[in-house]
Formats: C-alpha cells, sequence, structure tokens
C-alpha cells in the first residue's frame, strides 16, 4: 500500500480542525437554505402569476444569477460590493448572501415548476366538489406541490453543500481550505499527505451529502 | 309542465372561445328525477355545456340557474361564497376521473364533506364505506387512486360526487377513456343510479346505454340543440336529416 501520509490526520488537532472546516461549509449552506427556501416559495408563487412586469423582472433574477458562475457572484459581492459601496463584509457574510439569491433562484424555479406541473383538472375537480380557493389550494394544490418538491430541494441543498468549497477563494477558511493548511504545513514532513487529507474531505462531504441523497430517494419512492 | 318541479334552467346560453362560437343560444330545463342524454359529434360543445352548467367556464350569453338561483351568468357576476354553494348542488365527474393523486380512495371522497360542508368524520365514512360496497369497490378504500384500474377509478369518482348529496349529477364522456370490458362495470353504476330517480345530465358515445337510461335525449350539433325527444323515438325515427347521419355512423354495413 503507498503511503498516503494519514498519519498527518492525527497530529495536533489536525482532525478536529478538519471537522471545524466540515462546521463552517455546512453552516454557511444550512443558513443559506433556511433563507432561501422560504424566499424561493415566495418567488416561485409570484412567478406563476400573470402579471407580465412581475414575470419578467424575476425571470431576469433567474437567468442572471444562473449564467453567473458561483464565483464570479462570491467576487462580485466580497470584493466588487464592498469597495463600490465601502461597507464591510466578512467571507462568511458574503457567502450566505451569495448562496442565499443562488438558492432562492433556484427554488423559485423549483417551486414554478412544481406549482405548473399540477394538472388543471386538479382545481377543476376540487372546484365541483365546492371548494373555494382557499381549500382548494390548502388540500389539494399545496400537498401535491410539497410532495413533488421535498425532493427536488434536498438535491439542491446538497448541491449547496458542495459548492461551498469555492468559499476559499473569498478567504473563508472552510474544510477545503483547512485541508490545505494542513498539506502545507506538513510538506516535509509528510509529502504524499495531499493524498490522504484530500481523501479525507472527499468522504466528509461525502457523509454530509449522502445521507441527505438518501432522503430525497427515500421520499421519491415514497411519494411516487 | 309542473315549474315547481324545474331543478336545472338553461337560458340562452351562448359560450364563445375568442371569435368561435361554441353554443349559440343554448335553452333548456331539467326537472327533478329526469335523466338527459346528451349526443352530438364531437366537438359540438356538449361537454363545454356541462362545463358552462357549474361554472368551469365563463359564458357570453344567458344564464344558468339550479333552484332558481344563478350559479353562471354572462358577465360572471356570481359571487364566488354563492358559487361554492352552489356547485354543492351540482356533482360532476370528468371523463379523466380526476382523483387527487395523494389521498386514498376513502379520503378522496370524504375530504370534500369534512372540509366544505363540515360534517361529521365517522357518518361520511360510513356513508362513503356504503356506497364504496355498493360499487363493488370496499376492499380498495385504502388504496391510492394509481392502484386503481381505470373503471375502478371511475367508480370512485361518481361516489366521491354521491357523497356531496347532489341535486344533480353531471357525467362528462365518463367511459370515453376506458378499455371496453371496464365500460360495462361503470354504466351500471350509473344504471343503478337512474333507478334511484336521480336527476342526471349525461354525455355519452354509448348508444346503447343512452337509450336504455335516458327520458330524454338532446342531440346537439354545432352549439346548437338540433333534435330532442324520448329515446324509442328519437333512436328509431330521428327527425331530423342530422341526427340520422349522426346515429348511421354507429352502424356497419356487412361487407361479406
Amino acid at each position: 500500500m503507498p503511503d498516503l501520509g494519514l498519519e498527518v490526520l492525527f497530529k495536533g488537532k489536525n482532525a478536529v480542525r478538519l471537522l471545524g472546516g466540515l462546521w463552517i461549509a455546512l453552516r454557511i449552506s444550512l443558513i443559506s437554505v433556511l433563507i432561501s427556501i422560504p424566499l424561493g416559495i415566495l418567488l416561485g408563487a409570484l412567478m406563476t402569476w400573470k402579471n407580465p412586469v412581475m414575470r419578467a423582472i424575476l425571470r431576469v433574477y433567474l437567468e442572471f444569477i444562473r449564467i453567473m458562475p458561483q464565483l464570479v457572484l462570491l467576487f462580485l459581492v466580497y470584493f466588487g460590493t464592498t469597495r463600490a459601496f465601502g461597507w464591510d463584509l466578512s467571507g462568511e457574510v458574503a457567502s450566505v448572501i451569495v448562496f442565499s439569491l443562488w438558492g432562492t433562484a433556484e427554488m423559485s424555479d423549483l417551486v414554478r415548476g412544481a406549482l405548473q406541473s399540477i394538472p388543471v383538472h386538479q382545481y377543476e375537480s376540487a372546484a365541483a366538489l365546492g371548494m373555494n380557493r382557499v381549500q382548494t389550494y390548502l388540500y389539494i394544490i399545496i400537498p401535491q406541490t410539497i410532495r413533488r418538491l421535498i425532493p427536488l430541494s434536498i438535491n439542491l441543498i446538497t448541491r449547496m453543500i458542495k459548492t461551498t468549497s469555492l468559499i476559499l477563494m473569498i478567504g473563508v477558511v472552510e474544510v477545503l481550505k483547512v485541508a490545505q493548511q494542513i498539506i502545507e504545513a506538513n510538506r516535509m514532513a509528510s509529502p504524499n499527505a495531499a493524498f490522504g487529507i484530500y481523501l479525507t474531505v472527499f468522504i466528509l462531504y461525502f457523509l454530509a451529502c449522502w445521507p441527505i441523497s438518501l432522503l430525497a430517494k427515500y421520499l421519491e419512492k415514497r411519494w411516487k | 309542465m309542473d315549474t315547481s318541479q324545474i331543478l336545472l334552467e338553461i337560458d340562452h346560453l351562448t359560450k364563445k372561445f375568442g371569435d368561435q362560437t361554441i353554443l349559440q343560444d343554448v335553452s333548456f330545463q331539467v326537472r327533478k328525477g329526469e335523466v338527459i342524454v346528451i349526443i352530438g359529434p364531437s366537438g359540438c360543445g356538449k361537454s363545454t355545456m356541462l362545463r358552462c352548467i357549474n361554472a368551469l367556464e365563463e359564458i357570453q350569453g344567458g344564464e344558468i340557474r339550479v333552484d332558481g338561483e344563478t350559479v353562471n351568468a354572462a358577465g360572471g357576476n356570481v359571487r364566488s361564497a354563492d358559487l361554492a354553494r352552489l356547485r354543492q348542488k351540482i356533482g360532476m365527474v370528468f371523463q379523466s376521473y380526476d382523483l387527487f393523486p395523494h389521498l386514498t380512495v376513502l379520503d378522496n371522497i370524504t375530504i370534500a364533506p369534512l372540509k366544505v360542508q363540515k360534517r361529521n368524520k365517522a357518518e361520511i365514512e360510513q356513508e362513503a364505506m356504503q356506497w364504496l360496497e355498493r360499487v363493488g369497490l370496499a376492499d380498495k378504500a385504502k388504496s391510492f387512486p394509481r392502484e386503481l384500474s381505470g373503471g375502478q377509478k371511475q367508480r370512485v369518482a361518481i361516489v366521491r360526487a354521491l357523497c356531496m348529496h347532489p341535486e344533480v349529477l353531471l357525467f362528462d364522456e365518463v367511459t370515453a377513456a376506458l378499455d371496453p370490458e371496464m365500460v360495462r362495470e361503470v354504466l351500471d353504476v350509473m344504471l343503478d343510479l337512474a333507478k334511484q330517480e336521480r336527476t342526471m345530465l349525461i354525455v355519452t358515445h354509448e348508444m346503447a346505454f343512452a337509450r336504455a337510461v335516458a327520458d330524454r335525449v338532446l342531440f346537439i350539433d354545432s352549439g346548437n340543440i338540433v333534435e330532442e325527444g324520448k329515446p324509442a323515438d328519437f333512436f328509431t325515427h330521428p327527425a331530423t336529416e342530422r341526427a340520422q347521419k349522426f346515429l348511421h355512423t354507429f352502424e356497419f354495413e356487412a361487407v361479406k
């Protein structure tokens, strides 16, 4: 077996530092998810409105965020806005802003898709049974929308967790950055540590995302 | 005619989609306990007419009244609270069943009586089970719609409409999407309802069934009632050429 330099993990507090880095990545994604989901639901519902102005604005927002690589958005918020407006943003706050903007845009498109995928017959059946608008949404449309939405939004959460690996570029010391620091510090003693440490990072991401992914699959099956 | 018995009035109904006129000045009345079968070539407006009756479509002329109250009128000035109340008097069964996929058969049936009519849960469930028993689906109460065949779904949809205690039932080509062997089980349920003197408006392409179930047949073509009469007269000697031609499309000449 080749030397993976895994012994570096057990030096000092390296393992704990990596876990701390993972926690920072997870915290940023979870806060962003908590902001994105309600905002996304709201914007997604607004997207199904017939108002052309509202639709155009939301469309531009969605396309802007989607076309822009996340890294460019991070640079724009962290370096661009701080210079332009003279405010002071920490890397973590800038990350939460970008991930919330992105998550809200993606979520709103998922919500719009889920709402529009409910056939018009479902509304008509409910109306024919004497349900009013509120009852129709409460008992018929929203429960079906949520069933379609949950697997999709869980996948969005795992994408957000994975994309936090970019925030080291604006100086946030998350799991990947910690890994780099550990490798750098041990370059002389354990030159092979890069493999072992990045392998550990891979396993950490996997352990964070896999259960979420399984949950999505389970719910998809159950509600099919 | 005894006007106190009139349940449903279609009064000079005109329906357009854009510039296209679907129904032109259609009037007729439905008495309590009457079974009316509406037939006509596809695209003649018969399904649209049923949809106008419970206000799923806006209408451009005339008025529709149930029990003397306006449920749909040109200009659409029916209050939504009135509409929800009046629609409970009009049960509708659609061609594509349209059960709620996230609810069990029993919940599909009980949700509207429970939430709209605020009736007692035990009482509705008992009633729903009696109906399911009667249409041969008691063992499917806990199943989801996706686990049922088309014919079974359609029978559930009929029970769902019945449990709202409607005064009139509208059937919109309810067997058109079914495999032939399932058509019968659904038609049998409807024949059973006709025997109980329920008021029904049935749009169908099943001519033998129409003849057996109808008190009155309306033949619609190009947005107008072209002919109306007792089924025995209509099916044996249709008076108009258009009706003769239409009925002829259901007959086949031997070719060998």
